[in-house]
């Protein structure tokens, strides 16, 4: 079967779009989406210059989504003196598993000639989550309080970098889930909260000066045309499964999403444009509904609706 | 024709891809395709890339090679 747009012969079949694409136009065609997301969520600000330029920190794990960001970013970016890329890797304490990821995340860097920083949750909080897993103190899932961990590492980090901007790689796949998981629990107000975090088009997004701002270019991209990106560019990505990784209901949930799409292709895209429609229209709702309630942490001092925010609550039950 | 269709770090199957056409491609197709050939081992196309001779292939297609290498995506943990 040849490429749709030469003689080529084709590497892949996208059924939501009836497009058969060989390797070149298959790559072009994803790079393109990835400028088409930036140019539609405002990322590049009017007034950044060469002499004030913008500092972009993406979170860079090493796994497929994140290397792929990185390297469009940077073909994108490189010669463009108003944007300043930084990748930020965090290693959680996970033996067998992060070690290698990091290597990856080091050999790209590198390869790239981007700044780099590795920061571990035993330097910042004196816990690896393979001991956190063992303890379990509050009997949650890994991710669970991984994630909290990673936000504050995030937020801080992308603070101390003086950053514009807080890039990661979610892809199409990640977005839709998240999106339906949002719209099954009936959280609206969930919803409004995306889109003024990540979601938005920057300048339509509700003011959050306590935070940097999120983007997720990659979210146009279906998850195995990223994995695909990455085989045909030989990019370092790490390819082995987190071994604490346990969300069972977004596992229900991507399973249900394979279905429809297989029957209904298309099915993620739409689900995320209308989730994106409909989050804009809730963050109206709700705007300015929820700056009133932070304050600081009387712990750590991070912006938090709580007396004690979730990280220091977390570390007192792991003491 | 039968097809070894290795799904890398887990299992090895052969399929048999005249039981594959009878039993009916998904879409009634003669030739049994790729998509078909995944269906048969429970998987999606959207959660694996089919390489033949270390070459990613369109699932649509007639499947026409008796060795088929699999590989599962890893969830990226994304940042």
């Amino acid at each position: 079967m040849d490429c749709n747009r030469c003689d080529e012969e084709a590497v892949m079949h996208a059924a939501y779009s009836g497009q058969h694409l060989c390797a070149d136009h298959f790559r072009e065609s994803v790079e393109k989406r990835v400028r088409r997301r930036i140019r539609r969520d405002d990322l590049v600000p009017q007034d950044a210059t060469p002499e004030d330029p913008e500092t972009w920190v993406i979170g860079l794990s090493g796994g497929k989504d994140s290397v792929v960001l990185t390297k469009i970013l940077h073909d994108t970016f490189a010669e463009d003196p108003r944007i300043e890329l930084v990748g930020l890797t965090i290693h959680e304490g996970i033996e067998g598993y992060r070690d290698k990821s990091v290597d990856a995340c080091v050999d790209l860097s590198a390869d790239l000639d981007i700044r780099h920083e590795l920061v571990s949750y035993a330097e910042e909080f004196g816990i690896e989550m393979d001991d956190v897993v063992e303890d379990d103190p509050e009997n949650m899932a890994a991710c669970a309080y991984c994630g909290v961990f990673r936000r504050d590492v995030l937020s801080r980090y992308a603070d101390d970098l003086e950053a514009d901007l807080l890039l990661t790689g979610h892809n199409l796949d990640d977005e839709a889930q998240t999106a339906l998981m949002n719209f099954l629990e009936g959280d609206v107000e969930q919803i409004a909260k995306h889109f003024d975090a990540s979601l938005g088009p920057l300048s339509e997004r509700e003011d959050q000066e306590e935070f940097v701002p999120r983007a997720k270019p990659l979210r146009d991209v279906p998850e195995k045309e990223v994995a695909l990106y990455a085989h045909l560019e030989d990019l370092p990505a790490h390819i082995t499964e987190c071994p604490h990784s346990s969300e069972a209901y977004r596992a229900e949930i991507q399973q249900l999403l394979y279905d429809l799409e297989e029957n209904h292709p298309g099915t993620r895209h739409s689900i995320l444009s209308g989730y994106e429609e409909l989050a804009g229209i809730a963050a109206e709702r709700y705007g300015g509904d929820d700056g009133a309630d932070l304050r600081e942490c009387s712990e750590c001092g991070s912006t938090t609706t709580r007396e004690v925010c979730r990280k220091c609550s977390l570390l007192e039950s792991l003491a | 024709m039968r097809v070894t269709v290795d799904v890398k770090g887990e299992t090895t199957h052969e399929i048999d891809l005249e039981e594959l056409g009878t039993a009916g491609g998904s879409d009634g197709r003669a030739e049994p395709t790729y998509a078909d050939l995944l269906g048969a081992v429970d998987l999606s196309p959207h959660e694996v890339s089919v390489l033949v001779d270390g070459r990613p292939v369109p699932e649509d297609q007639p499947v026409d090679s008796d060795e088929v290498t699999v590989l599962r995506l890893i969830k990226g943990g994304s940042a």
